[in-house]
């Protein structure tokens, strides 16, 4: 595998890194109305690609989810079906804003992995290109 | 004459597996060449891309690994007319030496 493939392959796994981590985002913004919902959260672990031995891991991939621990905020509405006596009842703990934050990072790391790729792409067809002269 | 025709027919008969192809001839002894390595390291690229393709079709794959596989598959097409061109190129240089 030569570099610039390399990069290549890189390149793919981030962007891949990076639409996990939005359709994450994706879900929690559909169920910002779930009552009980807790925010899903992914970390970036480094991964192996094909063809690297575990300590010369040098791509990236979305690790296991875990949800947010934070207090689940208490809305007010008797009439809910999920209310308690107080008339409670837990909402989910996502904030839209912060959601939103997220999915645009995501969107620019993309787009930042694309780039790479096709420069990578570009720097490979040009080298080759020397060969027509 | 008819004696003389029969022997004819079975020195041919003889002597042709000497003048059969050998199927060994012009191959080097041990491992295979560095260009057939070259041609089969190509088709895996291209029937990997093939794959991957289908996969994705099919829903199996992600589209990120198609790109690749794609991209991989053309520079490696375009490498090979590359070198095709030169090859071609320096043999019809051959061709119009003077002889």
């Amino acid at each position: 595998m030569t570099d610039l493939s390399r990069t290549l392959a890189l390149s793919a796994s981030g962007m891949q890194a990076q639409s996990t981590r939005l359709r994450h985002v994706s879900e929690n913004v559909a169920n910002a109305d779930t009552p009980g919902y807790r925010r899903k959260s992914i970390p970036f672990e480094p991964a192996r690609l094909p063809g690297e031995r575990w300590g010369q891991a040098s791509g990236v991939r979305a690790g296991a989810v875990s949800l947010d621990q934070n207090e689940l905020p208490r809305v007010y509405d008797p009439g809910h079906i999920l209310a308690d006596e107080s008339g409670h009842y837990d909402g989910s703990n996502v904030d839209l804003l912060v959601e939103m934050a997220d999915a645009r990072e995501a969107q620019r790391s993309y787009e930042a992995n694309l780039k790479m790729f096709d420069q990578a792409r570009q720097m490979s067809q040009s080298l080759i290109g020397l060969l027509r002269r | 004459m008819e004696l003389n025709t029969n022997f004819a027919a079975r020195s041919y008969g003889a002597a042709r597996p000497l003048t059969a192809p050998d199927p060994m001839a012009g191959r080097p002894s041990g491992a295979r060449t560095t260009a057939g390595q070259f041609a089969e390291n190509f088709a895996r690229t291209l029937a990997h891309a093939e794959t991957t393709a289908r996969d994705t079709m099919l829903g199996d794959a992600d589209p990120h690994t198609l790109v690749t596989a794609l991209s991989e598959a053309q520079l490696a097409v375009e490498t090979t007319v590359a070198v095709r061109d030169k090859v071609v190129e320096a043999y019809l240089e051959i061709l119009r030496m003077p002889v």
